[in-house]
């Protein structure tokens, strides 16, 4: 335990050499097996072509407004209601799944990308190793909905400036990850022979490194993808998120807030919306960790 | 017996508050049923009201202390720290005598001294205070209870100035207090108003408690806003400080509070179903909202591009947007000042009225000029009234075809960027949404927001002649019809060029429990009067 | 042991002078300052201007951070510019209420997440397994102030057994505290029992293959014993570890709940002064949240020696 530092066991330790995930007979047997995966990926799937599809879903524009008609309840004309302003709820929730869907992703990628990058420099790089680890770990001590307030309020409200702000905040634990992956291989026999015979550094990492830190960090990116979804609710819900005219499901349910005992219904679509999607992510990072885990795949 | 004390006995709980639903604190129950629990329309972050100019300062220092005049609900000032006033025949020397037995909450008399040095430092701060000092010879002491105010010339509206409403308010402190620096903050909160600020429970952001001071020696004159007498009826009142409406909506249903500044107009038709829940207008002087256009760089430099906006935009659209269903809570208002006051006037009004007319409007924005540059809209998200009007901004500037550059940003960088000079683009802006409080345009001498000034005038910069030249007509009217006169040319002549936009007219509730009695209408809510009952 | 408290306690000195740094340099170059705001709309530019230098505002970069850092060393964290109050004295009014908010939720939720993810650990594989994940993960899916607000309504306002808002300081009696921190405790807890339970169901998975508890069994100690002496205990450190880094989330979802419930603690002051620039606090206060990670992150590594003895510094 005292080679890998704390702080990374969201996911527990994987061992050091993976064995390939077991698919046995093909695809479809693979997701029966794990079942997570399916439900997951398939509320996921669902969720992505509604993002996509959005304009041709029944839509319509979600930042027309018509004040006369605020905070109408579901009916036929207008399926989940309208806002404050008029706005038809059910066009800005399935637009708000394209912001939703967009931060999570968004976040989830750069992380990873910037984190990968860090976690290597750090994992070889001796003397950048202390000084990176401790910006890393400033960073980490910040809350990251407070850091991302703190960003918020430098710049403006947008969808691009919550995506930074999150990804700055979720940069620090990937980034520890690799780090930790990257040592604990290092003191491998094979890689000590790649270096003796004289392999330069990006080819070890491209040959040894690298697959072995894609399974953890893609089981972390589904985390941190769920956890950014989340975040980004929290700052809306703070009023340090996305401003109203690009509908997202934490902008909607931040404005319905203060109406939710008399108007459940603006709060209630979103919150449906983003706990599915949320749900599906998670579901799917823990069927994903457990298929990668050769002793559940030993079908335990 | 509920069941939320049926549970607290069996947790063998202590002592049950009066009410059955109280957590019981420590105090004695009798206490703890005379405290008045009210929910502020903010967060009371600071509590230097010449220093700090935010309503609810002032709010809460209207409480702790006391001025020497007081506006009445007709507008009027009238005489409350002083006894009688005397303004010589040349209009230069005003004389005020103090009434006898005024006391700080230290127990210290109030004198002559305290006054001079409090109304030495909120004439560096105030509009109309800063024009008194302009034109001041020498304010002193004569004598123990009587100050002397010498100017150079005559200024008229004095007693105006000192018994208005809005902020900075002439609040009368101790000397050593009011010797503190007029850009920096006082460290002790005393006064000689009817309450004492309890200082040892302020928590900034949560709470604030004030108990009433028993020597305080209320004017025999009954009570009438700022004016009349003050006699505080409830032992202590204490200020929630609630960051959530929903949560106050529900901690009124359930008489966790008491008393509700402002409670959002949707969730009002829930409180009035609640037996024990009381809704009324909170202000008649109401609101006015608000956007401002920059004079100073295209498009709205051009004042057909700024007409062109007048004429699409819809105040039903911005109020309903600001206020909800209600149509009680709003008026459309073609003009600067407000509704049921003196002043008001619809004169020049004509561009704000009738249906909206969207292709003359497109057909006048192209005229100037306008070719499609971004427009940077400055919209604070942290305060509901501009957020609304943000959104109902964006959409109407897209109806004319104007490209929206839309900063979202919150109200403190609102404050800071307005007041930039630069171009758009390099951190400049061309529209910011605010608004003001009715109490705040009833007369040119405290609409700072109709002033045409150029360089002086407010953000925005607009430059008319004619609106300052009525301004100076209006300070030197000598009866109500010449002011009348004065006022509407300048209503006619800021809505021609457009000084600003006026966004409508908004009233709002508040909501109080129905054993608390006393609660009246006015621009800031009165704790004098005000009992709470079992 | 001691050479190793002593040198993390050293080491983190480095960590938080990187945050101390980030955090200056943040509102440094953060446009709008409370100037304005503090001036507030009458004044002029120059009345602005002067309110700025009166504040300090208006001095280089380096001369204010140094400055503060010198004031640092001295035990002083400066006066709030917005309520000329001691910026320590403020943190330590609103101390309390999020501490009691922690100190609960984390309870509830320990007490809740381990042995639920012990007994999805026992039954792994069936409906009972299933179940519980899907229940946990659920907790950790929808949005802090949702299930704050649904609790709100259902248990205080319908049902009114708990009060809707606010809080009780201890010294006032221990149940009318408990009373108020109940629902902010569930609200907030809900998040955390999903990243516990899966740990702890993951460590305990892991461990239960082992050698020793195979011979435990054989050794004829009961279920209760194997689960809870054996195989908990050293199924305990990665657990342990995940409650640590959920303090830091468990600051963010405060924020939320102190919102909701109007607690007035230490989330809702963060977010209420960076909103107003009020600097001297915010530096403190973040320099306070590092402080605390820093310390719950010691005393993590710390309980690994008492409970796994291979591990010792």
């Amino acid at each position: 335990m005292t080679s890998a530092p704390p702080g990374i066991a969201v996911a527990p330790e994987l061992p050091e050499l993976l064995p390939a995930v077991n698919f046995g007979r093909g695809a479809v047997g693979f997701l029966r097996r794990h079942p997570a995966v399916a439900v997951g990926g398939t509320l996921l799937l669902f969720m992505l072509l509604i993002a996509v599809f959005a304009p041709y879903l029944g839509t319509v524009d979600p930042t027309a407004l018509a004040t006369a008609r605020r905070t109408r309840p579901p009916s036929a004309e207008h399926w989940f209601g309208t806002d404050m302003l008029g706005r038809d709820l059910y066009s800005r929730v399935i637009y708000g799944a394209r912001v939703s869907l967009l931060v999570g992703f968004s976040v989830a990628a750069f992380a990873s990308v910037i984190g990968l990058a860090i976690g290597l420099v750090a994992g070889f790089v001796r003397w950048a190793d202390a000084v990176l680890m401790r910006v890393m770990d400033g960073l980490m001590s910040i809350p990251p909905i407070l850091l991302a307030v703190a960003l918020m309020a430098l710049t403006r409200g947008s969808v691009g400036n919550v995506i930074l702000a999150i990804t700055i905040a979720e940069i620090p634990r990937v980034s520890r990850l690799v780090r930790s992956v990257v040592l604990s291989l290092r003191e491998q026999p094979y890689v000590d022979a790649a270096v003796a015979a004289g392999t330069r550094t990006p080819m070890i990492i491209l040959r040894h490194i690298l697959p072995n830190t894609i399974a953890p960090m893609t089981v972390q990116a589904t985390y941190i993808c769920a956890s950014a979804m989340i975040i980004e609710a929290i700052l809306s819900f703070i009023g340090a998120g996305t401003p109203p005219i690009t509908p997202s499901w934490g902008n909607i349910m931040a404005e319905g807030r203060a109406l939710w005992q008399v108007k459940p219904f603006i709060v209630f679509f979103p919150a449906v919306f983003l706990s599915l999607t949320v749900l599906s992510v998670n579901l799917l990072g823990d069927g994903w960790r457990d298929a990668l885990d050769p002793r559940m795949a030993k079908g335990l | 017996m509920d069941r939320r004390t049926l549970l607290k006995g069996f947790a063998g709980a202590g002592t049950l508050a009066a009410t059955g639903r109280l957590t019981a604190p420590a105090l004695a129950q009798g206490t703890a049923a005379r405290t008045l629990r009210f929910v502020p329309q903010a967060n009371l972050a600071n509590f230097d009201p010449i220093w700090g100019t935010q309503y609810v300062v002032r709010n809460a220092s209207a409480m702790v202390w006391d001025t020497l005049y007081g506006m009445d609900e007709k507008l009027e000032p009238q005489r409350q720290m002083v006894e009688a006033e005397e303004v010589s025949a040349d209009g230069l020397t005003w004389t005020f005598r103090l009434r006898p037995g005024l006391k700080f909450h230290d127990g210290e008399p109030v004198l002559a001294r305290d006054v001079a040095a409090s109304l030495e430092r909120w004439t560096a701060r105030d509009q109309m205070g800063l024009l008194i000092r302009a034109i001041q010879q020498e304010l002193t002491a004569a004598d123990d209870r009587t100050v002397k105010w010498v100017l150079k010339k005559p200024f008229p509206k004095m007693l105006l100035a000192l018994g208005k409403i809005s902020t900075p308010i002439a609040f009368i402190m101790p000397e050593r207090l009011a010797k503190t620096d007029p850009f920096k903050q006082i460290s002790e909160y005393v006064g000689s108003g009817p309450m004492r600020f309890v200082k040892d429970e302020w928590v900034p952001g949560a709470k604030a408690a004030f108990e009433r001071f028993p020597d305080y020696a209320p004017r025999s004159e009954p009570g009438s806003w700022l004016a009349g007498g003050k006699r505080m009826l409830a032992e202590r009142v204490e200020w929630v400080v609630m960051p959530d409406p929903a949560t106050a909506g529900a901690a009124l249903q359930s008489g966790e509070i008491d008393w509700w500044e402002n409670p959002i107009s949707d969730l009002v038709p829930l409180l009035r179903k609640n037996r024990n829940v009381a809704v009324d207008i909170a202000d008649p002087l109401g609101n006015i909202g608000a956007f401002r256009m920059n004079h100073l760089y295209p498009p709205f430099n051009d004042v057909r591009a700024r007409r062109a906006v007048l004429m699409a935009m819809s105040q039903e659209d911005y109020m309903r947007a600001i206020v909800g269903d209600d149509d009680n809570l709003w008026k459309p208002l073609p003009g600067f000042f407000t509704p049921g006051t003196p002043l008001y006037t619809d004169e020049g009004g004509e561009i704000l009225k009738g249906p909206r007319k969207l292709d003359a409007a497109k057909k006048l924005l192209a005229e100037s000029g306008y070719a499609g540059q971004p427009v940077t809209c400055l919209v604070a998200q942290d305060q509901p009234i501009t957020k609304a009007q943000g959104d109902v901004t964006a959409d109407l500037l897209k109806r004319l075809g104007m490209n929206v550059d839309f900063a979202a940003i919150d109200w403190g960088t609102v404050g800071a960027r307005r007041a930039m000079k630069t171009p758009p683009g390099q951190g400049g802006w061309q529209m910011f949404h605010t608004w003001h409080s009715g109490a705040d345009c009833i007369n040119p001498a405290v609409a700072i927001g109709v002033r045409a000034s150029g360089d002086k005038a407010w953000f925005g910069w607009p430059d008319v002649p004619e609106v300052e030249a009525q301004v100076t007509a209006w300070y030197e009217a000598k009866t109500p019809d010449e002011e009348k006169a004065a006022i509407g040319r300048l209503n006619k002549a800021a809505l021609d060029d457009v000084v600003y936009a006026p966004t409508g007219f908004f009233l709002g509730y508040q909501a109080w429990r129905k054993n608390v009695s006393g609660v009246v209408k006015g621009p800031l809510p009165f704790f004098w009067g005000v009992a709470k009952s079992a | 042991m001691l050479a190793y408290v002593v040198r993390r306690v050293i080491a983190t000195v480095p960590v938080m002078a990187v945050v101390a740094f980030f955090v200056f340099s943040l509102l440094y170059i953060a446009p709008g300052d409370p100037a304005a705001v503090i001036a507030g709309d009458q004044a002029t530019p120059a009345d602005v201007e002067r309110i700025r230098q009166s504040l300090g505002l208006d001095r280089p970069f380096l001369i204010r951070f140094g400055e503060w850092v010198w004031q640092i060393l001295h035990g002083d964290l400066g006066t709030s510019i917005f309520t000329n109050l001691p910026v320590t004295a403020m943190m330590a009014q609103r101390f309390e209420p999020t501490l009691s908010l922690m100190v609960i939720t984390l309870t509830f939720a320990v007490g809740v997440a381990v042995p639920i993810g012990v007994l999805a650990a026992w039954k792994a594989g069936t409906w009972i397994d299933r179940v519980i994940m899907a229940f946990a993960i659920f907790g950790f899916s929808v949005p802090v102030f949702v299930i704050a607000y649904l609790l709100a309504f259902v248990f205080a306002l319908e049902l009114e057994w708990l009060p809707v808002q606010g809080y009780t300081p201890l010294a006032e009696g221990i149940w009318p505290w408990f009373e108020n921190l109940i629902l902010p405790a569930i609200a907030l807890g809900c998040v955390y029992i999903a990243l516990i339970a899966r740990t702890t169901r993951a460590a305990m998975l892991e461990v239960l293959q082992q050698d020793y508890i195979r011979t435990a069994r054989a050794k004829g100690i009961g279920q209760g014993g194997i689960l809870f002496v054996h195989a908990l205990k050293n199924a305990s450190v990665p657990i342990v570890t995940v409650i640590g880094i959920g303090v830091a989330l468990l600051i963010g979802g405060a924020v939320v709940t102190e919102s909701v419930f109007a607690i007035p603690g230490l989330g809702r002051l963060t977010v209420d002064a960076i909103l107003r620039r009020d600097y001297p606090l915010i530096q403190g206060l973040v320099l306070l949240f590092s402080f605390v990670y820093v310390l719950v992150n010691l005393l993590v590594d710390l309980s690994y020696t008492l409970l796994d003895p291979r591990i010792r510094y």
